[in-house]
């Protein structure tokens, strides 16, 4: 694969881990209900496998069989080496989200805790690429708020990670989570989490559910954004990340004009939804459509900026973006910042 | 281009596919179930992935209706490793859901237990 001209921010990269890995960063009992009493995260979706490999690229899973994004040399050699990245963000598959813990938040919060010893352990300290996101159980607020202040000022953590699934982020319950983000410099990333789409349920077919994957994320920025999420902690912002952004003009337009005609009912808001957004929401962009170069720049026009962009490929899962063929081709300086600069700017612990 | 051996008819059994090499093209090799042999380059039209790592297979096909599915051709469909796009071997490797897009072909002959491809 060819290389890209520029050095890539990648903004969404799956590292994996297997539980015989995360073993030793996990307390007892927990430890012991997974060693000993069996104990899996049971989470499945009604459907067939959408590609050929699961959810993963079949040239993706390791020689010796264990899962795609679970050794560090291999990701270095197929997507870090190969694509010649500057940066990229973990995004992980570990998920200790209450639709997938069945309200075990005990287990949940010590998941999490495990997980970023791991990640900082074997990825951000052992590749100077990679940064992290840090994981939280954010059912149980307290513990959320404790492991943001055990690991949110590692270096390498740029982002607190929340799923789109079933909970809507903005309510006032979550907000001390975006306080403590705020303090270390995190912003919030977004990634989408088998979220039900259909009112709640699952549609009939994969591709229904994936299909509908964007309306879960503008669901979530709308929420995030009424609530005053962005008004009352100014210096956060938002990655919405795997949402795709052809979604992104309309649902500017109906905030700003939703925001005309009924301001009365959140006067907490300063400024135009779509200037909030512009301010303090960013964008990851796989999975891309497949757009002509005029339909591309169309898109930016209509979001009114450049800077909401961020280029991801998602590695190694089945709907990877390449860096050199998902996206059409476009001028040098928009390249520039979609690919990298964008993201830079996002994050305030990315080296600039 | 000139003519190539770029397997053994013995290296592939019906049904599978390899990759292999024709000047500089990386080319994909595939089986169909009642014996015949075609070459493709190994690579997706959409996005790049290297063909190989998927898998052949068959399909659901066209005359499938709502709520009843109608699955045949085993053997004579690749579909992709990443996006898992479905291509028609047997129809000068056209995409099953966009037949306008396909993969570049060479063509095959076979002579003794030679594979051979050519343009």
């Amino acid at each position: 694969m060819t290389k890209t001209r520029i050095r890539l921010v990648d903004t969404d990269i799956h590292e994996r881990v297997q539980y015989k890995d995360i073993l030793e960063y996990l307390d007892e009992p927990f430890k012991h209900y997974i060693t000993n009493c069996n104990w899996i995260q049971e989470k499945h979706m009604p459907y067939t496998q959408p590609a050929t490999a699961g959810v993963d690229r079949a040239d993706a899973i390791l020689p010796d069989g264990r899962p795609a994004g679970s050794d560090l040399a291999f990701m270095q050699k197929q997507l870090l080496d190969d694509i010649g990245h500057e940066y990229g963000i973990l995004t992980s598959a570990l998920d200790p989200s209450p639709s997938s813990m069945h309200g075990w938040f005990e287990m949940a919060t010590a998941l999490a805790t495990a997980y970023n010893d791991w990640q900082i352990e074997n990825w951000l300290e052992k590749d100077e690429r990679l940064y992290g996101s840090v994981h939280i159980a954010a059912q149980e607020i307290a513990g959320a708020v404790k492991e943001i202040e055990r690991v949110g000022s590692h270096p390498k953590m740029v982002q607190v990670l929340l799923p789109i699934d079933d909970i809507m982020w903005g309510d006032p319950y979550y907000h001390p989570i975006f306080e403590a983000a705020e303090k270390h410099n995190l912003m919030i990333g977004m990634h989408h989490n088998e979220p039900p789409v259909y009112y709640g349920k699952w549609p009939r077919y994969f591709i229904e559910w994936h299909t509908l994957i964007p309306t879960a994320h503008m669901k979530q920025v709308t929420n995030m954004i009424f609530n005053g999420v962005f008004d009352k902690f100014p210096k956060l912002g938002l990655m919405m990340i795997e949402g795709g952004f052809t979604w992104v003009p309309h649902l500017m337009w109906k905030m700003d004009q939703q925001y005309r005609d009924l301001r009365h009912e959140v006067p907490w808001l300063k400024r135009k939804p779509s200037q909030i957004f512009k301010d303090q929401i960013r964008v990851t962009t796989q999975p891309a459509e497949e757009l002509t170069k005029k339909e591309f720049m169309s898109l930016i026009d209509q979001m009114g900026s450049d800077e909401i962009l961020c280029f991801s490929t998602d590695y190694p899962h089945w709907d990877y973006d390449s860096p050199t063929r998902a996206l059409p081709k476009m001028d040098p300086e928009l390249e520039k910042k979609i690919f990298a600069d964008n993201a830079k700017a996002f994050y305030p612990k990315l080296p600039k | 281009m000139t003519e190539q051996v770029v397997c053994k008819k013995t290296d592939i059994e019906p049904g599978q596919m390899i990759e292999s090499v024709y000047g500089k093209h990386n080319v994909l090799i595939c089986r169909t179930q009642d014996g015949e042999f075609y070459a493709y380059l190994n690579q997706c039209p959409h996005q790049g992935a290297p063909l190989h790592k998927g898998i052949i297979c068959g399909a659901t096909t066209e005359k499938s209706k709502p709520g009843d599915y109608h699955y045949c051709r085993e053997g004579e469909i690749v579909r992709c490793p990443w996006h898992g796009r479905e291509f028609d071997i047997k129809n000068e490797g056209r995409m099953l859901a966009n037949p306008n897009k396909k993969i570049p072909s060479f063509k095959v002959k076979i002579e003794n237990d030679d594979v051979i491809i050519f343009r």
